[in-house]
């Protein structure tokens, strides 16, 4: 009986003589469907035991559910202020704009919770002494990240998914079109990855799980607060005197110098007037993109407008507010707000120009997507043996 | 057990070389864990590395299951490089750390199932595979807990399980008695044993010289992170060692060992050390005494084979 176990007869599983045959170098990035569950369900299975994830969940739920009454309640009253627009419009753009700030409360939210779903996975295991274990085992160092990583955004999902009647709630506020909620909601998933990665990254290379936590979060926070805060530091650099050409409103100089004219309750009368003038331009056509990878500016600029003329909701204004930045300031500084033909041609240009500079969230996606895999090629790398270099302070086994 | 045939249908040794090293180094910084060490642990027999705290042997042990890589020297195990092709090695080989960490939620089968799945072994005989190594560690009727409630014990027994998960060639394995139980230490011995008569090549590192003294046919003496003798066990009956006699009677034994011109060393309460050549001549001498009318009540090795070994090759300590 002893000896049948410890030497499996022909039948017996023998990875030696079975469906393995460990083909010489076959290492690193080699990605089995059957070695992701394995380690996916690893990571689920301990996730759904050891935390307290309904509570957790119960916690996030309520919370969303409060913040978006609050921001439901607070946005209709405001729009219910202003008078001078049909009640249907109204009901429109106050929706619409519900539904932006639930999005954002979503985004925010969810960088605070994603971090901590995978910034001690890897360390974390290290130290407990498991992650030897499987690193000895036929499981390539990338199906061991990969499938931490989704193991950790499953759980970001299971996040979103508790938000997703709060978001729907939103968007059935009106106003929002329903392309623009299926792009939301994907972006969301989206970078709800991106930070999970950049958390299995830092995992990776720090030994202790507090650093990796911090590091999670500061670059989380650079990602959504650091970058604009960066732009708003850049521009100064951006900035340079230049000849321009202004319009201006002038007092029409006249040759009978009436005395009413000095009198104060009537304007001398002015027009506008064309002149060429060295002043401070700022080229934020240069700086764009270090806005273009914020989460918000992503999700704001993919997401479809809603069907009307009126733009002013909060995900519209980012968006144009962005592109606005992209194409820098006007070859005619246009001061006198006149409206009149010319300046309504100039402005119709203007718009034209913006939409032919395409979208802005490509790049921004596409940067977010190689920060990510940035981070997930480190966890691979890092996850290789056997190991050559230690990083300082870590255990191999 | 339907997937295990009888031992014997094993081809024995076809693919298993067990390990060779030579010349392993490994620093950490400017730490020299593993200085220049050599070592062969053949297949069909027990090894023992033996060594002070600090002399590398878990270095070279993680060498040897695929985690870390030499800086210089030759290693083969299951007649793989564990550089070239760690895959290969990993198939083959069956590590057991001297820290054993364990997912803390999950039962013992599901952590056994686990490590099966992650050798991509086939569902329905691994399951079967389980439940057997399960009995065999004496864990069947732990084997739905979650591993946090097994003690140290149950915990090393698991991990030695898991070792075995995969029908290694090479086993490594590190400290593996400690922890354990008196009787585990007794069931370890089997264990290691039969693994051995099997085919298997076992390493084993360990402090407790006593129950490697039963266990293992070789040893292996390292020290500093070199190694400093390789003993054979069945050697021991013919090397000269320390034995220790007591009598009911000392001064009529100091007596009759001056009569018979026998050295001897300082007497104690425990008895009189006597340096012997060998077994045989321990033997005559018992007879000499007895026959003089000596009333012996004790003779024996004082301290295992291996200890003295030991003892007299680590006086230097780290």
């Amino acid at each position: 009986m002893t000896d049948d176990v410890l030497t499996a007869g022909p039948g017996a599983p023998r990875p030696t003589a079975g469906p393995v045959a460990p083909a010489p170098g076959a290492g690193t990035w080699r990605l089995t469907w059957s070695g992701l569950r394995t380690v996916a369900v690893l990571e689920l299975r301990q996730r759904v035991r050891s935390t307290r994830w309904i509570i957790v969940l119960l916690l996030w739920g309520g919370l969303l559910g409060v913040l978006t009454a609050l921001i439901h309640y607070a946005t209709h009253q405001a729009f219910a202020g202003i008078t001078d627009t049909n009640t249907d419009e109204q009901t429109r753009q106050a929706g619409a704009t519900t539904f932006g700030l639930v999005v954002f409360l979503v985004l925010a939210l969810g960088a605070l919770v994603a971090p901590a779903l995978s910034a001690t996975s890897i360390n974390g295991d290290r130290s407990a002494g498991v992650l030897a274990t499987l690193q000895t085992t036929l499981l390539s160092p990338a199906e061991i990240a990969l499938g931490k990583l989704t193991a950790a955004w499953i759980t970001a999902l299971a996040l979103l998914a508790v938000a997703l009647p709060f978001i729907g709630w939103a968007y059935l506020d009106g106003g929002t079109p329903a392309g623009r909620l299926a792009v939301v909601l994907a972006l969301l998933a989206v970078m709800l990855l991106v930070v999970c990665a950049i958390g299995l990254g830092w995992s990776a290379v720090t030994a202790r799980t507090t650093s990796s936590a911090v590091l999670t979060y500061l670059s989380v926070t650079f990602l959504g607060l650091g970058l604009p805060v960066l732009f708003g530091l850049l521009i100064p650099l951006s900035q340079q005197s230049e000849r321009v050409t202004t319009r201006q409103m002038v007092e029409i100089p006249s040759a009978t110098t009436a005395p009413a004219a000095t009198d104060s309750s009537t304007p001398p009368p002015m027009q506008c007037q064309t002149q060429t003038e060295t002043i401070v331009t700022t080229h934020t056509e240069r700086i764009w993109w270090v806005l273009a990878p914020n989460p918000a500016v992503v999700i704001a600029d993919a997401a479809p407008m809603p069907a009307g003329s009126d733009h002013s909701d909060v995900l519209s204004s980012l968006r144009s507010g962005v592109r606005e930045l992209r194409l820098g300031e006007p070859s005619i500084r246009d001061w006198c707000y006149t409206d009149d033909a010319e300046s309504r041609r100039r402005e119709a240009a203007r718009q034209a120009e913006r939409e032919r500079l395409g979208a802005t969230w490509p790049y921004g996606l596409a940067g977010d997507l190689a920060l990510g895999a940035c981070f997930f090629v480190l966890t691979v790398r890092r996850l290789r043996a056997p190991a050559r270099k230690l990083a300082r302070g870590t255990r191999v086994a | 057990m339907t997937q295990t045939g009888p031992p014997g249908e094993v081809a024995p040794g076809t693919a298993t070389s067990g390990i060779v090293a030579h010349g392993v180094r490994r620093t950490f910084g400017d730490v020299v864990a593993v200085d220049h060490l050599d070592l062969e642990a053949p297949a069909g027999q027990v090894t023992a590395l033996v060594g002070p705290n600090g002399s590398g042997k878990t270095t070279l042990l993680l060498v040897l299951a695929t985690l870390l890589v030499p800086d210089a020297g030759t290693v083969r195990v299951a007649g793989h490089d564990p550089v070239a092709d760690p895959v290969a090695v990993r198939a083959r080989t069956g590590w057991m750390p001297d820290v054993f960490g364990t997912w803390a939620t999950l039962t013992c089968r599901e952590v056994l199932a686990t490590v099966a799945d992650a050798y991509r072994l086939p569902r329905p005989a691994a399951r079967s595979r389980i439940t057997d190594l399960l009995t065999l560690v004496h864990l069947a009727d732990l084997a739905d807990r979650p591993t946090q409630v097994l003690s140290r014990g149950q915990q090393q027994r698991l991990g030695l399980a898991r070792a075995l998960v995969h029908d290694p060639d090479v086993l490594l394995l590190d400290e593996p008695a400690s922890g354990l139980d008196p009787r585990s230490r007794i069931e370890l011995r089997g264990v290691v044993r039969n693994l051995a008569a099997a085919g298997k090549a076992v390493l084993v590192s360990s402090h407790v010289l006593a129950e490697l003294d039963e266990m293992v046919d070789r040893a292996v003496v390292v020290n500093h992170g070199r190694t400093v003798s390789v003993e054979t066990l069945s050697d021991a009956a013919t090397a000269p060692r320390t034995w220790t006699l007591r009598a009911l009677d000392q001064a009529a034994l100091l007596a009759a060992l001056a009569a018979l011109g026998i050295d001897h060393g300082t007497p104690d309460r425990d008895g009189v050390p006597v340096a012997i050549r060998s077994d045989a001549a321990a033997a005559e001498l018992l007879t000499a005494l007895v026959r003089d009318g000596v009333p012996v009540v004790e003779c024996r090795p004082a301290g295992g084979v291996l200890e003295q070994a030991y003892l007299a090759l680590t006086e230097n300590r780290r």
